[in-house]
């Protein structure tokens, strides 16, 4: 939980560590009682683990790869970052170089969601992690029509002519999300776009892939919330490593760790990383009415992973198991999503509904050039000229 | 405020805000709607054959009652020709199905439809109180289950039908679909949101059926959902603007954690966005294709989906909630999966249980929960989890043309270190049961199994229920 800085259990006096049996147990982690060394070393074996693609020895000398780590500044993706750059140090010590480089981004959304962090901890986090590159892109970018996307570098001024374009630019974003008739689908916008835009400054770049800060929990949420959205068909492609629909590999190396055990790394880190993370408000929605289905998700996991944290990873185990259908690049993709369509999506619908003639969706597609999947017809704004 | 026009006839003042997509209509039209719907999704999947002899399963309860009153009204105004029948099911659960029953019978007289009713106590020798009495609280839903399903297939072949229909609907379907990714129950998932299933001999050569002189056995009959797709509150508006007679309560012995969980999960999507009711049943039937056979191939749509013998979802009535049950079974698998997790951390064989083989015609393990379902012939699938820790983890099939990324992991290395010593997993046959002839993998069937369980510790005493 966010703003919870306490140890997952409270210390037992007496209790040692049941891996290296010296020292004192500081956290219990699945049942077992760990000390502050072994439970850093646990969460960085477990992201190594997923890494091993990107060792030094499967990198050419002299093309270094480049890896895109989007950053939100939650205790997920500050985590990750902190724990490759660790990870690249020691390649620098074994090796002389490195297997990868680092790209960190963060897509600004401040000005057009509440409850989100904004750019101000990127120094913040660049000090402390200085060996990186680093780059802070606003959301509204993503109707940037040039081929070069503007990366505000925070040191330089913006010129009037910056401030007018990016000021068209929140406009017509802020239009498209206006014209969003739910809380739900607003997120849900956000969350597309935010990827899309991902993709784009990734490709820009020469990133091969993108490593998202995804922990479990939140693998496992996503699971449920887009089913509940309806790609249940898009899940092998939206929570599984390897090559995205979108032309790049997506990867999460954070996959098999619980936001709790995160939560508590965090606070035992050396230096801690709360001055790094930016700490959500939570407000304790009353109403229905504002509920986000990522958020219904998100605190149904909250709790079943205090608990039953084995279930929240049999989730994404098994969603883990799901085959995506072969693909090829003729095949048609959603307009929103960039989804593959393997079968058209709004006859579908007919017939789900009947021919009921009071459907109050708009199902029949104005603008035939655009098809989408299911999902996004759902969240889709009726003036379809809105979307970038 | 001015008081609004129903929006489909734009005469009648709307009196319904309509659950599933929030439109306003005045009441004569919602029933004229939900009724094209449902004709819609019975003509649109051919749900039935004309003059086909249809059984419905009736248990009194607001699903059933509005299925059969629909049905009743769609095929005379369709004149689809259906010979409809009730067949009810006496549990043998007082205070509940007894009141239910008389509600069923009412529907009868009614609609002027004949009524069937099978009881377990006739069928098996055990009322539900009884078994209750005699193994507690826990586990009993797994025989009632167990029981239903043959009690349905047996009462229909009993009435020479071959085609049940229930009343599930699209609340039901839904549940079941979180509910199977809560659980991690990959094959149920792919099984949860077909409309039509069929047991496999009614799907196998038409010549063994055609031998029998084309007699319906209890080894073909088929079962559907016509009500897939309609909500559950507008089911109980329909039932409500007709004046429908029911009954309705939830079964008192029965509470499902992961079931329960569900159920909150989708009240609550409900109320933030309607529509997700119906998301989550196209997500499923989406997601069903993508799960991978036994020989770890997609799916793809299936016409025709074969139900295990043991079936899925509980017909109605299962779903109240008691706290300490609901903690159980979560609890439970918590730990099996923590178990299975340690184990495979330490490098220790975990416990993977084979399906039973039956020598001499006995089961000898003691497990009595649900039977593997045939698809996992080549993976090992007991009480609902997959204990198959060397199922392969490089996860999704990649597209030819793109350069895979391969990711070795410490699974996969132990996996090819323990290959060898994996027996592989024998195929299910379908047979017969040799004790009661029902549709089986086993040589004794499911029910046959429970109900030796129960005579053997039936004690000489009669016990007196209620």
């Amino acid at each position: 939980m966010p703003g919870k800085r306490t140890s997952i259990n409270p210390p037992e006096a007496n209790r040692l560590c049941k891996r290296c049996e010296i020292q004192e147990s500081l956290v219990v982690i699945r049942a077992e009682p760990l000390c502050r060394d072994c439970f850093t070393r646990y969460v960085h074996t477990k992201v190594a683990k997923r890494m091993e693609t990107f060792r030094v020895r499967y990198s050419g000398i002299g093309q270094q790869r480049k890896l895109l780590l989007p950053i939100s500044f939650g205790v997920s993706s500050v985590t990750l970052l902190h724990v490759l750059n660790h990870h690249l140090g020691l390649q620098q010590e074994k090796t002389g170089r490195t297997g990868f480089d680092l790209h960190v981004v963060h897509v600004d959304t401040s000005d057009v969601e509440d409850n989100t962090a904004g750019a101000a901890l990127m120094h913040v986090v660049q000090k402390r992690y200085p060996r990186h590159t680093y780059s802070s892109i606003l959301l509204s970018d993503v109707y940037d029509s040039e081929e070069a996307l503007s990366v505000l570098n925070m040191l330089e001024p913006e010129t009037n002519k910056a401030i007018e374009k990016h000021t068209a630019l929140h406009d017509r974003l802020s239009a498209l999300l206006a014209s969003l008739p739910s809380a739900t689908s607003r997120a849900d916008m956000v969350q597309i776009l935010r990827t899309r835009l991902a993709v784009r400054f990734a490709k820009l770049h020469g990133c091969e892939a993108i490593l998202w800060g995804d922990s479990t929990t939140r693998l496992a949420e996503r699971t449920l919330a887009e089913t509940a959205k309806g790609r249940g068909f898009a899940l092998p492609w939206n929570t599984a490593d390897g090559e995205s629909p979108h032309g790049l590999a997506f990867y999460y190396p954070m996959r098999d760790l619980l936001k709790k055990e995160l939560i508590a790394h965090a606070d035992l880190a050396q230096p801690p990383l709360a001055p790094l993370l930016w700490e959500e408000n939570r407000k304790v929605a009353v109403s229905t009415k504002n509920v986000t289905i990522d958020e219904l998700m998100a605190r149904y996991f909250e709790t079943v992973e205090k608990d039953y944290p084995s279930i929240v990873a049999n989730v994404v185990k098994t969603t883990g198991k799901l085959k995506a259908p072969v693909t090829s690049a003729d095949d048609t993709a959603c307009g929103l999503c960039h989804m593959p369509l393997i079968e058209p999506r709004f006859q579908v619908e007919q017939r789900c509904d009947g021919q009921s003639k009071d459907s109050m969706q708009v199902e029949a597609p104005r603008a035939l050039e655009l098809s989408l999947c299911y999902g996004c017809a759902r969240t889709m704004p009726e003036d379809t000229g809105l979307l970038p | 405020m001015a008081p609004h026009i129903c929006q489909l006839c734009n005469t009648s003042r709307a009196q319904i805000l309509r659950p599933k997509n929030h439109a306003r209509i005045c009441a004569p039209c919602f029933i004229d709607i939900f009724e094209r719907e449902i004709a819609e999704t019975i003509t649109s999947t051919n749900l039935f054959q004309p003059g086909e002899r249809i059984a419905i399963g009736a248990s009194g309860g607001k699903d059933s009652t509005v299925l059969a009153s629909v049905l009743k009204t769609l095929n005379d105004r369709h004149a689809w020709g259906l010979d409809l029948v009730l067949l009810s099911i006496d549990e043998g659960i007082t205070g509940y199905r007894d009141h239910s029953l008389d509600a069923v019978k009412r529907n009868s007289v009614e609609y002027d439809l004949p009524l069937k009713i099978v009881s377990y106590e006739e069928l098996y020798g055990w009322s539900m109180d009884q078994v209750v009495a005699q193994i507690g609280k826990k586990g009993n839903c797994t025989y009632c289950g167990v029981f239903r399903r043959q009690a349905l297939d047996r009462g229909a072949a009993m009435l020479g039908v071959g085609h049940v229909v229930t009343g599930h609907n699209a609340d039901d379907v839904a549940e079941t679909v979180l509910m199977n990714l809560l659980r991690g129950d990959l094959p149920r998932l792919g099984r949860a949101t077909s409309i039509l299933t069929s047991t496999p001999s009614a799907t196998m050569s038409r010549k063994e059926t055609e031998a029998d002189g084309g007699e319906v056995t209890i080894t073909n009959v088929k079962r559907s959902k016509p009500l897939m797709y309609a909500y559950e509150k507008e089911i109980v508006m329909y039932a409500h603007y007709k004046k429908l007679d029911y009954f309705s309560t939830e079964c008192i012995y029965s509470p499902e954690a992961f079931r329960g969980s569900a159920r909150t999960l989708i009240k609550n999507l409900e109320r933030i966005r309607p529509e997700s009711i119906l998301d989550v049943v196209r997500s499923g039937i989406d997601m069903a294709k993508l799960v991978p056979n036994a020989e770890g191939h997609p799916k793809g749509a299936a016409e025709a989906v074969i139900r295990n013998e043991v079936e899925d979802e509980a017909e109605g009535g299962c779903g109240g909630s008691n706290a300490k049950e609901v903690v159980s079974e979560m609890a439970q698998m918590e730990q099996k999966l923590r178990q299975d997790e340690q184990a495979e951390e330490a490098g220790t064989e975990t416990e993977i249980k084979l399906p039973s083989k039956v020598l001499d015609g006995q089961r000898h393990d003691r497990d009595l929960k649900p039977d593997l379902p045939p698809e996992a012939a080549l993976t090992t699938y007991v009480q609902g989890q997959n204990h198959d820790r060397h199922s392969q983890t490089d996860g999704q099939q990649l597209p030819s043309d793109i350069r895979t990324v391969p990711i070795r992991t410490k699974q996969e290395k132990k996996s090819s270190r323990k290959a060898t010593r994996d027996a592989p997993v024998p195929k299910q046959r379908l047979g017969q049961c040799e004790r009661c002839g029902y549709l089986s993998s086993q040589a004794v069937c499911k029910a046959c199994m429970l109900l030796e369980g129960l005579n053997k510790a039936r004690p000489r005493t009669g016990i007196e229920v209620g």
